[in-house]
């Protein structure tokens, strides 16, 4: 019981964002089609179930309540297969487990494949009826997977050393499936299991809980949720001196209209601060194409979340991304591939509804000319068609504001892009636009730092921009 | 009494799921299907045409077919789901003539049957096992779930020849066999553990075709027809991105040069006129392998001057026996002063055709919306637009079957993005029939949920043999041969 309310009020309370991590990057669909792709590899009803207990996550107290109950689960059935005076030793698997997933790539289907063969083990077989386990054993290993390996040992300790030829049976078991059923992977996959860990041919690392690493997975979640003034306030706390942890700040900040004022006085790792390069894998480009959709960059937007979803290389798709990519494409007015996306969002769960609506939505061009976001992205998109370059990035923001002068983020970004960039020439020729245009009762505090260290060519003690500027200088001079 | 109400439930059950049309309205009016098979010609070696209603609230539809050299089948089903063995038995009843298909629909309890309309069965098999082709996600830099895939014509069974899962992370492509036999095949792997795979007669050796003298490895193949031979650009492939509402990605090359493979001694044979500033690509040796066909565009600054970039069609002689090139260049296709780009070209096998993309611009047709498919006479020279088969969407990634009767390519005609395989006929003058999607058993599910996009189809005689398992333990031992210059 104390378990089960530690692990729920630990997930629920501190870390719902690790949830939220692993719900974006799969998308359950209750089709037949889908229960039959996954059963078709070994473990591919373990990672079924897996699957189905993440898409709860989307809801974070029954994601919290379903995944505690999993470890309580795990902890009675160790408890069970224990000797009754040892029975504390069954924390040991749940502590093991909890922080092994502490690495975001382990998948819930690891948990859920050793709560399966600790069940299946749980049944306790007397000596005439070992010979089941000729049964047991490859439909077990095709269900859970490898981890079969855990309920193997675990007969052979209740059995006798002499039921270890279930052990060469499972590994016949193994061998056959790689070389008859599984001609498109690898033996080391066959051997270890297909579907544990995200990135394929890697393992888990027991790294636990880093600290960084899960607050700019916390970062990235209030993004998500856009939950900006969390997102200032985290900031002012505690700092993750990365590109990625920049792009969640500045954008929170530019949604509460606070990028020209406090930009600077949060670290800036450099002209990347607001928008981040390509970078292939699931993660890196998330901020940035939320900071692209807000801007109005609607097929950067749909580029980055089109490349961050291919990224995951376990080949499942996104919930978070799909919807946005239907979203882009919406906006676009590319009904029938939005309709595509809106398909495998109607055989989900949590987001049927908005697909349904989405999708009555796009009979009606009027009602999304009018939608309060979509209407203003379609003003906000760009009215010319040239080829997009990120080096040149400040110069296409500022293309989008000229586009629509009411798009105020265009503004902030395009001015912060040049000073990140160091571009002060600029900058003082286009300040004129952020009094004009900008909607500031007076010059915002960070331009008012700005021109004061141009003026006093930098020599100023307290000035966040100077600072930035020495930084920048010191590391383009490091070898 | 269970058993004997379990019976009467599924005698109604039978009874209530295969009404029989009854106070049927008739129209005047083809029914709408997908896919749009109304008037398409067929291979007698061909899956069944399956089809749905377009109109996805309907009842249930009742498809009669009848042969015109005799022969019938019904249907009665939520589509048109035909029996893969009474289909084909029933087309080559019917080869060199017509069948006819009566569509009832039922929709809130009426029937309603539209005119008949016919499909029309070539005298001119296929005479080939299958399709390969590449899946992959129609996105921007990152390939996703890559696979080269076969599938077998004749029914709707497709396999995998090689997939993400065997080499994680690898992008893979340019699967190229020798005039549809797969007994020689390349293929091309970049990146990490990158390199050409050659698969001769059940022999898998890779290569790294990369060497001092060129600037990188291999791709776009071609086989000479005598299989000793493979052609192959040498480039570097690069995307940019449209901020517009049209066409997404501009593919562009910063540089390509063609150069010929001796798959015997692991030489490259190369040209100075082969080897220019300009960039040499896609190259594709004749029917008899007296010539190597290949497009060519000056050199630009991209993806600044992408608009520039205009390919004229060339060719250069080419002898086998010694495994040299001419030293003259013909130009059959002159891109700049027709303002287009002449791309990709196919000779068909018979060595009558020469099949090839045009666009307003670049070397990557299939990244381009205007691309369409034209058609050159070699025995006239003359070309022209095949109108039958091309729409406002791109066509591109055209090959022939082995007897040069039916082509495939990929068209993004029906949204734009995803493109799907079509085949169609050529006839003795160089027309060609209305093409046809590739058939499913349910095609409007199939295509529906299918997130990936078709490219580099080719016809293959046979299934194709690649041993993944090898692939994969060739690719992570990392073992290449490197090939020398002759």
């Amino acid at each position: 019981m104390l378990l089960g309310i530690g692990m729920f009020l630990f997930w629920y309370l501190l870390y719902p964002h690790a949830l939220s991590y692993q719900e974006q990057y799969q998308l359950f669909l209750w089709t037949g089609d889908y229960f039959v792709e996954r059963i078709g590899l070994p473990g591919g009803f373990a990672d079924w179930l897996g699957e189905c207990f993440v898409q709860f996550y989307y809801i974070e107290w029954l994601g919290a309540l379903l995944l505690s109950s999993l470890y309580v689960a795990l902890q009675r059935l160790a408890a069970r297969l224990l000797p009754e005076s040892w029975w504390w030793l069954s924390i040991v698997p749940v502590a093991f487990l909890w922080w092994l997933m502490g690495d975001v790539n382990v998948l819930l289907s690891l948990l859920v494949a050793i709560v399966l063969a600790l069940t299946i083990a749980c049944a306790r077989l007397s000596k005439p009826l070992t010979w089941v386990d000729v049964i047991i054993v490859p439909i077990g290993y095709w269900l859970i997977g490898p981890v079969m390996w855990l309920y193997v040992m675990i007969r052979a300790c209740q059995i006798g050393w002499g039921h270890l030829w279930s052990a060469g049976w499972l590994l016949a078991v193994q061998l056959m499936a790689y070389a008859w059923l599984l001609p498109q992977w690898p033996l080391q996959q066959v051997m270890t299991g297909l579907n544990y860990y995200r990135i394929p041919l890697h393992y888990p690392q027991l790294s636990g809980y880093d600290k960084e690493t899960y607050e700019l997975i916390r970062m990235d979640y209030l993004v998500r949720n856009e939950r900006w003034d969390e997102i200032v306030k985290r900031a002012g706390n505690y700092q993750v001196r990365t590109a990625f942890w920049c792009n969640c700040v500045n954008l929170a900040l530019s949604q509460k209209r606070l990028l020209a004022d406090r930009m600077f006085d949060f670290y800036q790792s450099g002209s990347d601060a607001l928008i981040m390069p390509r970078t292939r894998d699931l993660t890196s480009m998330l901020p940035s194409a939320e900071a692209f959709w807000h801007l109005g960059m609607v097929n950067s937007a749909l580029r980055y979340m089109f490349d961050t979803q291919e990224s995951i290389l376990n080949g499942r798709k996104s919930g978070r991304c799909t919807k946005r990519i239907a979203e882009c494409m919406i906006i676009n007015g590319h009904y029938q591939t939005a309709s595509k996306h809106l398909d495998l969002l109607k055989k989900t769960l949590f987001y049927r509804s908005w697909a349904k609506e989405m999708e009555a939505m796009m009979k009606d061009e009027t009602q999304i000319n009018k939608h309060s976001v979509y209407g203003c992205l379609r003003q906000f998109r760009y009215k010319e068609n040239f080829l997009y370059n990120y080096e040149e990035i400040d110069k296409m923001m500022g293309l989008l504001f000229m586009n629509n002068t009411g798009n105020k983020m265009a503004l902030d970004y395009f001015l912060a892009q040049m000073l990140l960039k160091g571009d002060i020439r600029n900058f003082q020729q286009y300040l004129g636009l952020a009094q004009q245009y900008g909607g500031y009762r007076q010059m915002p505090l960070g331009y008012q730092d700005v021109m004061r260290c141009i003026q006093m060519q930098g020599r100023v003690s307290d000035s966040p921009y100077a600072k930035y500027v020495q930084r920048m200088t010191e590391r383009s001079s490091q070898p | 009494m269970r058993r004997y109400l379990y019976i009467v439930i599924n005698v109604w059950l039978l009874l209530a799921c295969s009404s029989e049309p009854d106070n049927v309205v008739k129209v005047d009016q083809l029914p709408e299907i997908y896919p749009d098979y109304i008037g398409v010609t067929i291979p007698a070696d061909i899956a069944p045409l399956n089809f749905n209603y377009v109109d996805e609230e309907i009842d249930r539809m009742d498809v009669i077919v009848r042969g015109s050299n005799g022969g019938e089948m019904h249907v009665n089903a939520r589509w048109a789901d035909f029996d893969i063995a009474d289909w084909q038995a029933l087309i080559r009843q019917n080869q060199g003539g017509k069948i006819t298909f009566t569509v009832c629909v039922k929709k809130g309890g009426r029937w309603t049957q539209y005119k008949d309309f016919e499909i029309y069965v070539s005298k001119n098999c296929m005479n080939e096992w299958g399709l390969t082709y590449r899946r992959i996600k129609p996105g921007y830099e990152v390939g996703g779930d890559i696979g080269i895939y076969q599938r077998d014509l004749s029914t709707f069974d497709e396999y995998a020849i090689l997939t993400e899962t065997v080499v994680p992370g690898r992008c893979f492509n340019c699967h190229t066999a020798n005039r549809t036999n797969p007994n020689r095949i390349t293929l091309q792997m970049r990146g990490e553990g990158g390199g050409t795979m050659i698969l001769q007669d059940g022999k898998q050796t890779w290569i790294e075709t990369k060497t001092d003298s060129t600037k990188a490895a291999g791709s776009y193949s071609y086989w000479h027809p005598q299989g000793d031979y493979v052609a192959m650009a040498v480039n570097s492939v690069h995307q940019s991105f449209f901020t517009g509402r049209g066409q997404r990605i501009e593919v562009y090359h910063k540089f390509s040069n063609v150069e010929v493979l001796d798959t015997r001694t692991n030489e490259l044979i190369l040209s100075p006129l082969l080897q220019t500033e300009g960039l040499e690509i896609f190259p594709a040796f004749s029917h008899d392998g007296k010539w190597l066909y290949y497009s060519t565009s000056k050199p630009c600054r991209v993806p600044a001057e992408y608009e520039k970039v205009k390919c004229s069609i060339c060719r250069i002689s080419f002898d086998a026996e010694k495994g040299t090139f001419g030293e003259m260049v013909d130009t059959l296709l002159n891109g700049p002063s027709a303002d287009k780009s002449y791309v990709l070209v196919r000779p068909s096998y018979d060595g009558r055709w020469l099949m090839y993309c045009v666009s307003s611009r670049g070397n990557f047709p299939v990244s381009q919306n205007d691309a369409d498919l034209w058609l050159m006479d070699l025995r006239t020279g003359k070309s022209r637009e095949l109108k039958e088969v091309n729409t406002p969407q791109t066509e591109s990634f055209h090959n022939w079957s082995d007897n040069s009767h039916w082509f495939v390519f990929a068209s993004k005609r029906e949204d734009g993005m995803y493109t799907k395989l079509y085949l169609a006929s050529i006839d003795e003058n160089g027309r060609a029939s209305k093409p046809f999607l590739l058939p499913q058993r349910n095609p409007r599910k199939y295509y529906r949920e299918m997130m990936d996009a078709y490219n580099c189809p080719d016809f293959t005689k046979t299934k194709v043999e690649l041993d993944a398992h090898k692939t994969y333990r060739q690719v992570f031992d990392n073992k290449r041969e490197k090939v020398k210059i002759r």
